[in-house]
Formats: C-alpha cells, structure tokens, sequence
C-alpha cells in the first residue's frame, strides 16, 4: 500500500531494534488517552528496549504544532487533526502518518443546564431554538478541523440545524469545558469524555447526544505523528504500535483491568479528575443528566480484538469527506491517495501479525450513520458532495466515479 | 562571548594562549598551575569552553579532566607540546574534545574552538543515549525480579504476575517500576 522508502542505513546493522531508545509522546487529558498512557507507564515498551516519554499537552493546537516541528515524536491525536495538518488546513502543511487507531467512540454533545431548565433537552426543541430570532447558541469544540468539530457538524445537520449558519462556533480546550459551560460563556459542547460526564456530575449540563449514537464504532483517536518519523525511524515506530497494541488488548482484558485505567487515568499527572467521573463511560454505564440510565453497546472501546486498531483507509478518509463538505478543503482532494499515504497499514499489518492480532483483509468498512448514509469508502466526493446541509465552496455537486 | 577557563601548568609559557585568546576577542578567565581543584573551579566559573595548555599532560591532569568529563561536563581543549600518540589517545579517552599538537595562533583559535564543541555535543547525545539504556535495561531487570518474587509468592505465572503488578500500580497511579520496587523491599523486610 504504502511505498516510503526504506531509511538509508537500515541494513547497516540488519536489527529490528527501535533506532531510539526513547521518545516523547504527547496527549490531552481524556479517557482515551488510557492506551498511550498505560503503554508509558505499566513497561509495555521496555522490552522493544523503548521508553516512551508522556507530555500532557494544554490544547490540541498545541499539541499538533509540537507534532509538526518535531518536539513530540508521536502523540494522541484526533483523526481530523492529523489530516489538517497533512492537508494544511489551520497550520502548515506536513507529511503526516496515523500509526494506528487508539480507540472508538466515547465523544458526548452537552447542553447547559439553563437550557435545561428552558425545556431544551431533545433534538426537535433544539431545532426550533436554533430557528427562533434572538441570539445564536455558542456551541463549543476542541479544534475547528478536529473530531469534536464535525461530530458537532454532523449531529446538529442530521437534525436540520446548519452548524455554519444557526449557531455560533468556539474552540475550548477539553479540560476547560466544564468551566466554560459553568461560567455561562458556552450553551453547549462537544468533548470527549470525561468532560461531558462530569458536567453532569456536577449539574451543570446534560448530555443530548453520544458521538456512538451518530456513527456506533466510529474512528476517534489515533496514534500520530510524521510521515519523516516513520521513514527516519521505522523500528521505534513498530516498536511503539505494539507496545501500544499490547496495553489496549490488557485493558480491555478484565473489568478489573478497566476499573485500574480509571483509577490511573484519574491521576494528576494524567486526567487530574475524580475516578467516579471516568470509570462509569469507561465501563459503558451512561446517566445523561435527564434521568436516563443505560448500559451502552458502543462505550469507548481500545481494542475489541484489534479492530479499534486498525487504521482504515476509509476512516481517514471520512474526515477528508467533512473537510470538504463543510468548506475548510475548496476542492475534492486525492482522497484515496492520501489516505494510503498518511494511513500506516504496513507497518500496522507488521504489529498486529507479530502479536497475533487480527488484521481484517481490507482496508475499507461500511458503516451507517444517524442521518441513514451508508460510508463505505468508495465513492468519496460524491459523499462529500451528498449532504442536504452543507458549506461546499462553489461547487456542483458531483456525482459517483 | 565565550567564557573560557585557561589553565597553564607551564610557568615559562604563561601568557602565550591568553594573549592569543583576548585578542581573538574572547573572555579569559585565567588560573595557573593544575594544583588547583578543576571541577570546583569549573563550577564556580561556568566556562563555556575549558582550555589546558601543557607541556606534557602527566596523569594528575587525566585525573582531573575525567572528574569534570563525569560531573560538569564541557568541551575541554588541549594544547600541548606532546607528540606520543598513546598520549593523545590517553586524553581523548579522559574526555578532551580536542588535542593541539604545538602552534597557537590567534587566527585558528575559532575553528578549533568551533570543532571541540561540536565534538563535545555529539559526545553529550551519545553518553546520555547510553545513560538512558543503561537505566532502562536496570529497570526492566527489577521489573523481572519483581515477577519472579511474586511468581513464588503467589504461586501464579508470568502474566498473572504482570497483571497482578499492573493493577496495583494502576489503581496507585504509579508505574510499574515504582510497584516492582516496592515487592523487591518489601521481600527484603520479610525475607
């Protein structure tokens, strides 16, 4: 799939050991970091004879322009982030790699309390809100290119709100949610958890929508970092995936296992929040601040036998097919081409093989979504170009090659 | 400017290297004799660069060069009026980043000076790469012992070992190493 060259001198010593000995990993303070952190911490890496050094990061900028000049090897990252930053959009553009995916779901939109106690706690009364005169929502997410931005986007269109249009847009910084939403500078947001669960836990806000409910299983973090990264150091990247890969398959192995992720995550140097806020979504036990309870089937997942793992052409390239339909790419990209690119599958496929975890035979997976579209991969500018709701930049729509 | 610690243990020489030096337009800071303590001098002035100017570098010079190399470590250039390669070898090993043979002239101060330092910092990238696998590969045998004790301990296997230690790290949001060490003391208390 991926045809990088091998590095100059890799033959010289004909070792698989990482060319590194350590490296520096960033992440956000967020449940699903739990994979990265628990590699850093509980020696999953030591036997590749790698250390990984972890580097809790204030805000997703940041993070990504560590990313992109070197200062971070590999880090944390949203899908949409790496693939703004590949494309150029928000910052300058770089050659981007996605290691491997970190996880599925556990993303939440959160309204406040006051439109609460407005009576604003479904979709439809939302909608009529957004459509009355007087001041537009504000509706915070962590990035504009990022996952929070457009499973914001994609929720608010499913149910006939222009997310461009009838309400306004702020990014906030994950951590920093909940004080927003307190401070009364925000009406709404979309975060991964633990944020949407502890707004609720403290009664300040509820939870309108899961990031499952509009696509079960769908793509959220990945391990990112330079295409230069992987080309320059090839075995402490493969080292790294499976270290990686290995923490993800022991968290998910016991719910003893999960309950001690909680705990750890809830640590200062990671999430710095209490357990009870991070283990109940970790275990898929949902309240929404409403009075519903739930056991969800689509909680945040790190494993699930290695397809969480997999880096699919299809899912790289779904945030391509956003970027697109909301206006932040002009034109239709080579969407098939830089997904394969930027999606690590070789080096993934080496990982997962040497551990014994299953790798699906292709690269590309169907799903369907809460507005009823089927994402399969293969047609992606006339996806792009489907949407009823949408901000493309002076283009007919396109139909399938 | 480039603070520089001169050291000359050549009474008759003194001056040659300082007066080159200044009018190069570096800052000097002078000591004469190597009776002195280097590493407490080179604490005290944080030189940029250390240069000894010896006739001869005897062993009482080695001695103190390597103390500096381990605790304050600069790039440290010598120049000397001593040709035996096996000299030459003895200070390289010691951690001189550079061995002037004769010849000090005002004009070729920079380049040397340039080419110390840039030995000195790939030298520093390399010790602190070795240090780091050297502290790993220390860890990871603590972690193994750690197993093995509780592998006897609790009569279980490798992974249930792994698995029992990682929980309890885990729920201390501690590290493994932290916890391994702990059953490594706590065995020695009871042991």
């Amino acid at each position: 799939m991926n045809d990088t060259l091998n590095p100059p001198l890799a033959w010289v010593n004909g070792s698989d050991a990482p060319e590194l000995s350590s490296i520096d990993a960033g992440f956000m303070a967020l449940t699903d970091s739990a994979s990265l952190v628990v590699a850093a911490t509980q020696g999953f890496a030591q036997p590749y004879g790698l250390n990984i050094n972890l580097h809790r990061q204030p805000s997703w900028a940041s993070l990504r322009d560590k990313l992109v000049n070197g200062e971070l090897h590999a880090a944390h990252s949203l899908y949409g982030l790496v693939y703004a930053a590949q494309l150029g959009i928000g910052a300058q553009a770089k050659d981007m790699a996605v290691l491997m995916g970190l996880n599925q779901n556990g993303q939440s939109i959160n309204l406040s309390a006051a439109l609460k106690s407005a009576g604003v706690i479904t979709p439809e009364a939302l909608d009529r809100r957004t459509h009355q005169s007087g001041p537009k929502l504000t509706f915070a997410q962590t990035l504009p290119t990022g996952n929070h931005a457009l499973w914001l986007y994609y929720w608010l269109a499913s149910q006939g709100v222009h997310p461009l249009q009838d309400v306004d847009s702020v990014v906030v910084p994950p951590p920093q949610m909940v004080e927003h939403l307190e401070a009364g500078r925000i009406d709404g947001f979309c975060v991964g958890e633990p944020w949407g669960a502890r707004a609720v836990s403290q009664k300040l806000g509820f939870t309108l929508a899961t990031s499952q409910a509009i696509w079960p299983n769908h793509p959220e973090k990945v391990l990112g970092c330079s295409l230069e990264f992987v080309q320059q150091y090839p075995n402490t990247a493969r080292a790294l995936v499976m270290a990686v890969l290995e923490a993800s398959r022991f968290i998910e192995q016991t719910q003893e296992n999960r309950r001690s992720t909680a705990q750890m995550l809830s640590g200062r140097d990671y999430v710095n929040t209490p357990v009870e806020d991070i283990e109940a979504r970790l275990l898929g036990e949902y309240s929404d601040g409403l009075g519903n309870h739930w056991q969800d089937h689509h909680a945040v997942s790190f494993h699930r036998q290695g397809e969480v793992n997999m880096p699919y052409l299809s899912d790289g390239m779904w945030f391509m097919t956003q970027f697109r339909r909301w206006g932040l790419l002009r034109e239709d990209p080579d969407y098939l081409g830089i997904a394969r690119q930027v999606q690590q599958l070789d080096l993934y496929r080496q990982a997962a093989e040497a551990l014994n975890i299953c790798v699906p035979s292709s690269p590309l997976r169907s799903s369907q979504l809460i507005d009823g579209k089927v994402w399969d991969g293969n047609d992606p500018a006339g996806y792009a170009h489907s949407f009823k709701l949408h901000a493309l930049a002076g283009a007919t729509p396109v139909t399938g090659q | 400017m480039l603070r520089i610690l001169l050291i000359n243990d050549t009474p008759k020489k003194v001056g040659r290297l300082k007066a080159a030096l200044s009018e190069a337009g570096f800052e000097v800071i002078d000591e004469s004799g190597l009776i002195i303590d280097l590493p407490e001098r080179v604490q005290a002035v944080r030189p940029d660069v250390i240069l000894i100017d010896t006739e001869s570098p005897g062993r009482d010079v080695m001695e103190q060069v390597v103390l500096v190399t381990r605790d304050l470590p600069r790039p440290i250039v010598m120049f000397t009026d001593e040709h035996d390669p096996g000299v030459m070898r003895q200070a390289i090993k010691s951690g001189v980043s550079a061995y002037i043979v004769e010849g000090i002239h005002a004009q070729r101060l920079q380049p040397i000076l340039d080419v110390a330092m840039a030995r000195f910092e790939s030298d520093q990238d390399l010790r602190a790469q070795l240090h780091a696998r050297d502290q790993q590969l220390a860890e990871r045998k603590r972690i193994e012992t750690a197993k093995g004790l509780l592998m006897k301990m609790k009569h279980c296997n490798e992974e249930e070992a792994y698995t029992l230690m990682r929980r309890q790290a885990m729920s201390r949001q501690q590290k493994l190493i932290q916890v391994a060490e702990q059953i490594i003391a706590m065995n020695e208390l009871l042991g």
